[in-house]
């Protein structure tokens, strides 16, 4: 705050100090001498009386009379001419005058100091041209105003000091304003400074000026974000835990219809009965998928699904997942056709995501492929990409009979393929359907 | 064959697991609630346990299990399916299987448990061979007497009975035997499983007991 107050005033107090300084010399000089002394016509009028009151010529006169203009004018100079041109007294008088005036010396002389400098007064004495004239010659500088003067006589001091004033008005400008930028740029780089939520961390606030204003409200902001950020979390750990205890309320019954169902089906009962049985499990099996699914997309649909996204050998990751597949496959009777090559680079994936990925296209294959009973997975790779392969000899996924539902695994599968960066690329015919996961490098 | 302590809250699922596991050979002990669970511990071999119980729920009970019997396998059997709560229960548990389950699974994943922590002798038939699971002795059948399988031979052939039935992919059998990662192209593996099969297969050539699953690796089926 001082700081600022004195930058603000300094421009004002230079201009006062000059000012001040001006004034006090104007004063000063004044004090030299008064108006009527610097008046250059009172000077000749009163040289021109004095000259006139001057009874005779006689040396002793005019010498005391150059004394006591001598007294009042010291920087004058004057001289004395009788009425035969003879130079009879001098006075302080600089060049060479002539010991002998002859009139056209004296006329040259008027004319060249007519309106010239010194400033220069001829009078004849005792008023009467035959008794001789006497001249007074004052530098005209004395007549300048006083401010003139002030700086002629003091202007290298009055220099010095408005540059200093400037040199002393830069420094503290530049200290002024290094202040404030060092404290902008620690408050930039403050703001710049991430905690493990990623959030700003707030600033240890040590003046109460502007700035420390600026570094408070920032901090409350900072306050602010982490509560929003902790409601944020708080409000998604509580929908994560109403859609995961939906689904668990969702399952249980749905245990318990599976376990009757199980029951049942080892009593001896008719064919139809068997059917029947056989139909109930169906459903019980889609029933679970589809309350799984219908999970993870509001999850995914709101953006809060964890993902954990780490460098993945994709290759091995195909085969653990096929590994875990192939007995479905076998068992339903399906050639599985597995041809890995091993890739360059890794992939960038969360490994959860990528099985449920793999889950969902593998399921679709299972129930609309078993036309075909056979399923591809390889993988493929070009000086631009990467890809897994499933490819399935069914009767593609417009021909399918099975239950509209379906379509939210590939909703699924599409967001988070999405959500890991990936591409992926789905061919749909009568001969069967080839789905492409694709990394771009 | 096992005595498994079973906590279940719902009456219809618990009793219908009861009978089934129990038709399976298996004798249960069903509880609906994690009270007095201790009582039990020193003749469980196995503990399956639901995660939404009156009182402490079934992550509490399963760390309360390994924590008072660590050689205890633990199954935690739940309608719970999001992926925080399968890994908070994979954290200490053995197995997590969802419900709605198939009780077929359900026992295939106890058995695969059993094996894994060596709670049962049992005695397998593959194709001509006996195996004994708890020492792993081979016994030829045909020719009646018994194979002897060198360090590496015995633990490869070790992880393949602790893993009946499952996939092993080249991996997961180099890095669970050998203990170091698998490098591509590595024909280690690949030399011990033609020794493998040498001494176990009627025919190494055409291998009935190791099966190669092409594409992804080996499996020993029964």
């Amino acid at each position: 705050m001082a700081i600022i107050l004195v930058a603000l005033f300094l421009f004002q107090a230079a201009y006062l100090l000059v000012a001040m300084l001006a004034m006090g010399l104007q004063e000063d000089i004044s004090g030299e001498q008064n108006q009527n002394e610097t008046d250059p016509k009172q000077i000749e009028e009163k040289w021109h009386a004095d000259s006139k009151a001057l009874k005779n010529s006689s040396r002793e006169s005019i010498s005391s009379l150059f004394a006591e203009w001598k007294r009042t004018y010291p920087a004058a100079s004057m001289f004395w001419v009788d009425e035969m041109g003879n130079l009879m007294e001098q006075r302080d008088v600089k060049g060479n005058l002539p010991a002998q005036w002859t009139p056209a010396y004296t006329a040259k002389f008027i004319k060249e100091r007519y309106g010239g400098d010194p400033f220069t007064v001829i009078s004849f004495i005792g008023g009467d041209e035959k008794n001789g004239f006497i001249v007074l010659e004052i530098p005209r500088n004395l007549f300048l105003p006083p401010l003139v003067k002030a700086a002629e006589k003091y202007g290298i001091f009055l220099g010095a000091g408005l540059l200093l004033i400037i040199t002393l008005f830069i420094i503290v400008s530049f200290l002024f304003f290094r202040g404030i930028r060092k404290r902008l740029l620690h408050l930039q780089e403050a703001m710049e400074r991430r905690d493990m939520d990623s959030l700003p961390i707030g600033i240890d606030v040590q003046k109460n000026d502007e700035i420390g204003q600026l570094e408070k409200t920032f901090n409350e902001m900072v306050d602010e974000l982490k509560e929003s950020k902790q409601r944020e979390q708080e409000e998604e750990q509580l929908r994560r835990e109403l859609i995961a205890n939906l689904s668990h309320d969702l399952r249980t019954p749905l245990t318990k219809i599976n376990a009757h169902t199980y029951s049942i089906g080892k009593e001896d009962i008719s064919p139809e009965g068997k059917q029947a049985v056989k139909a109930l499990k169906t459903s019980i099996v889609n029933i679970d998928r589809l309350i799984e699914n219908l999970m993870s997309y509001t999850l995914l649909m709101a953006s809060k699904h964890k993902q954990e996204l780490i460098e993945l050998d994709e290759v091995r990751f195909v085969r653990e997942n096929m590994a875990s597949w192939y007995p479905v496959f076998e068992k339903e009777g399906f050639e599985v056709n597995i041809e890995l090559e091993p890739l360059e680079k890794k992939w960038k994936a969360d490994p959860m995501w990528l099985g449920r990925i793999f889950d969902n296209i593998l399921q679709n294959v299972l129930r609309h492929a078993k036309d075909g009973l056979y399923l591809e997975v390889a993988t493929l790779s070009s000086e631009e990409w990467d890809a897994i392969v499933f490819i399935d000899h069914g009767k593609g996924l417009k021909n399918s009979s099975n239950e509209r539902g379906a379509g939210i695994g590939l909703s699924i599968v599409d967001m988070m393929v999405k959500g890991m960066n990936l591409e992926w690329d789905i061919e749909s015919g009568d001969s069967g359907t080839v789905i492409k996961i694709i990394r771009k490098h | 064959m096992a005595r498994i302590l079973y906590i279940e809250d719902e009456s219809d699922i618990g009793s219908w697991l009861k009978n089934d596991l129990g038709e399976r050979g298996h004798e249960v002990i069903w509880l609906q609630s994690g009270e007095g669970m201790e009582g039990y511990f020193s003749e469980a071999d196995i503990a399956i346990l639901d995660v939404m119980l009156p009182g402490l729920d079934g992550f509490s009970l399963g760390k309360r299990i390994k924590k008072v019997k660590n050689d205890m396998p633990v199954l935690m059997l739940s309608a719970r399916t999001a992926v925080e709560d399968k890994l908070e229960g994979l954290s200490f548990a053995d197995d997590y299987l969802t419900k709605p389950f198939q009780p077929d699974e359900l026992a295939a994943r106890i058995e695969v448990l059993l094996r894994r922590f060596q709670k049962n002798d049992q005695v397998l038939d593959l194709h001509h061979l006996q195996v004994h699971t708890k020492d792993l002795r081979i016994i030829d059948r045909e020719a009646d007497n018994e194979i002897q399988l060198t360090g590496k031979q015995y633990q490869l052939f070790q992880f393949f009975i602790r893993h009946l039935n499952q996939i092993l992919t080249k991996e997961q059998l180099y890095e669970g035997v050998w203990g170091e990662q698998y490098m591509e192209g590595d024909k280690t593996l690949m030399v011990h499983i033609r020794y493998l099969r040498e001494k176990l297969e009627k025919n190494p050539s055409r291998p009935e007991i190791i099966e190669t699953i092409r594409g992804i690796g080996y499996r020993v089926k029964i």
